[in-house]
């Protein structure tokens, strides 16, 4: 019970700090494009199975662990320095549970090229997962996918919309 | 004054012109920047002969010739003037005819057209765009694209479709529904197969969809990405952008057996939009290995790569005129990104739009007159048109939801 309202409360934050919707613990997480291997009249969809966030107090600072959002620069794709800590915390949970996987989405904003900010957004997961690899994580552990501007964070046209954007996601599977 | 001076002038002309005008709220496609000097013409509605069709063939083809921004609709007898006529036959059968005659200011005006059909009422639209290819090409010497069609991606809330429309916006229909993105449609040149990107199991692959009878077939799914789909002119390779050693590089696939040959070799940068060159000899890509983003040419047999960009910090999604003479791309200037079009010849880039949106994935028409770009519009993303020479532009139907990612398609007739 204890660890189950530590879990839930993780995920608050993580949701938080994500600005991003979270499933509720058991449900998927549909992210932006909605459910995965819903059912769909053109489109056999085989879904990659339940997703969900993993907490774990053993993994060092719970703040650092649950900060699981990156942003990134206009056009670039090296870490914030501040970005650092979060990603090392996320570094020593995935080398400390080696059964553990995560996905990095990496994304962009909205404005230039849709097939440039693809290869841009998976720069920036790149770049988060060359980092935890550095750390030591083992790269079985690690799956990359960017989706550019196609799951924008914050719908506007604005330069704070753009900031938000331009972000990688890490995402815990199972 | 030469010819291309000329235009030059007149775009600067109408750019400054239009750059301080409001639109209008539109719903249905709308010109909303013409051609001075456009070329008038008399279209009469057509005469009916027993039960009435249920399309107005003079109407389509008004709209098609207004549309394409190069002819004004006039009621001067001295005009070039169409004519025709429908007449019912049974079993939901017309014969259809139209005239095309010159006007009272020609010296000895002479029909210039006289055609005759017969077909079923569900294709009196489809003849009426034939009529107007058959017009245009009399008048202007140039093919027309009326009987083309559209493919682009259609956002719904948590909805996803390709679909593929008429050049007018006409008849769409769905070529995929899905809950996951879809991007980068790319006709074959024998306008029967679409190739395009999806997310749907939460990672890229690339599909080829045939037009006509809805069949997929999986092309491409390696580990990281697989992008920017881009047919070889004989149809028989796809250039695709992949990722599965590392960085995004470009690579050709061969249809028939799946064999790789990868093109850019490098692990630093970005490569990728890959569009062939016409005659097939060469490649067209975007990459950032100068620092930002550029149109690079590679050349298939020597592998020599020339930078072809230098206007603008950004220049990205390039793609030739069916001449091989100019490219289209995405430019970006002074944080407006914009479509352009560089003369290969002269080296002379000119920005052709000028609407204060973010502009996105350019798409040459098969007769190299208009291109087709996704912009935005009243807060949403819409589909929009430009000339060429800058002299035309046509906004599409608005349409529920999200509309980006075009791609027009070749001659399908």
């Amino acid at each position: 019970m204890q660890l189950r309202s530590r879990v839930k409360n993780l995920m608050i934050m993580g949701c938080v700090l994500a600005l991003s919707s979270c499933a509720a613990p058991g449900h998927k997480d549909q992210g932006q494009d909605g459910a995965y291997g819903a059912g769909d009249n053109s489109v056999q969809s085989s879904g990659v199975g339940q997703r969900s966030h993993f907490g774990d107090s053993a993994a060092g600072p719970n703040q650092s662990l649950a900060k699981r959002t990156y942003y990134f620069d206009y056009d670039k794709s090296e870490i914030h320095a501040q970005d650092k800590a979060a990603i090392s915390g996320n570094a020593d949970y995935l080398m400390s549970h080696p059964h553990a996987k995560v996905i990095l989405e990496g994304h962009t904003d909205p404005r230039g090229s849709r097939e440039y900010n693809v290869a841009l957004g998976e720069r920036r997961a790149n770049a988060v997962a060359e980092f935890m690899k550095a750390k030591g994580v083992n790269p079985e552990q690690i799956r990359v996918v960017s989706y550019g501007a196609q799951r924008l964070a914050a719908p506007g046209r604005t330069e704070h919309d753009y900031q938000l954007d331009r972000r990688v996601v890490l995402v815990y599977v199972r | 004054m030469t010819m291309r001076k000329f235009a030059s002038l007149l775009f600067v002309i109408f750019g400054t012109l239009f750059s301080h005008t409001t639109f209008a709220t539109l719903l249905s496609m709308e010109l909303t920047r013409g051609i001075a000097g456009a070329m008038p013409i008399v279209i009469t509605p057509f005469s009916i002969q027993g039960v009435p069709p249920t399309e107005d063939m003079a109407a389509i083809i008004s709209n098609d010739l207004k549309n394409s921004g190069r002819f004004k609709l006039s009621t001067s007898k001295m005009d070039d003037k169409v004519v025709g006529a429908v007449k019912e036959v049974g079993a939901g059968r017309y014969q259809v005819s139209f005239q095309l005659l010159e006007g009272k200011g020609a010296s000895q005006p002479t029909v210039l057209l006289n055609r005759h059909y017969t077909v079923s009422g569900n294709e009196l639209r489809a003849l009426a765009h034939h009529m107007s290819d058959a017009i245009y090409l009399q008048l202007t010497g140039v093919r027309g694209v009326f009987s083309t069609r559209l493919a682009y991606v259609v956002k719904q809330g948590e909805k996803h479709i390709l679909e593929v429309a008429d050049q007018d916006g006409y008849d769409p229909r769905p070529i995929l529904t899905s809950s996951a993105s879809i991007m980068s449609p790319a006709w074959s040149h024998d306008g029967k197969r679409i190739a395009y990107v999806s997310f749907e199991n939460e990672r890229a692959a690339i599909y080829i969809t045939n037009v006509a009878t809805g069949a997929r077939s999986l092309v491409s799914e390696f580990k990281g990405l697989n992008q920017a789909p881009a047919w070889s002119p004989d149809d028989r390779k796809l250039a695709l952008v992949l990722s599965k050693d590392g960085l995004a590089n470009i690579y050709i696939m061969d249809l028939a057996s799946h064999q790789l040959t990868q093109l850019t070799h490098d692990y630093s940068y970005i490569n990728t939009e890959p569009s062939w060159s016409p005659n097939g000899r060469s490649l067209i890509f975007t990459s950032n290995r100068g620092g930002n983003a550029q149109i690079y040419q590679l050349d298939l047999a020597s592998k020599a790569v020339t930078r072809l960009s230098f206007d603008g910090s950004y220049n990205a999604r390039a793609s030739y005129t069916p001449d091989g003479n100019h490219i289209t791309m995405l430019n970006r200037e002074s944080g407006a990104y914009n479509i352009g079009i560089l003369d290969l010849d002269t080296g002379v880039f000119r920005v052709l739009t000028n609407t204060g949106s973010d502009n996105e994935s350019p798409s040459m028409a098969p007769n190299g007159s208009m291109i087709l770009y996704g912009t935005q519009y009243n807060g949403r993303n819409v589909l929009s048109m430009v000339a060429s020479d800058g002299s035309v532009q046509i906004r599409l139907p608005a349409r529920n939801g999200e509309v980006q990612d075009p791609a027009w398609s070749p001659f399908l007739t």
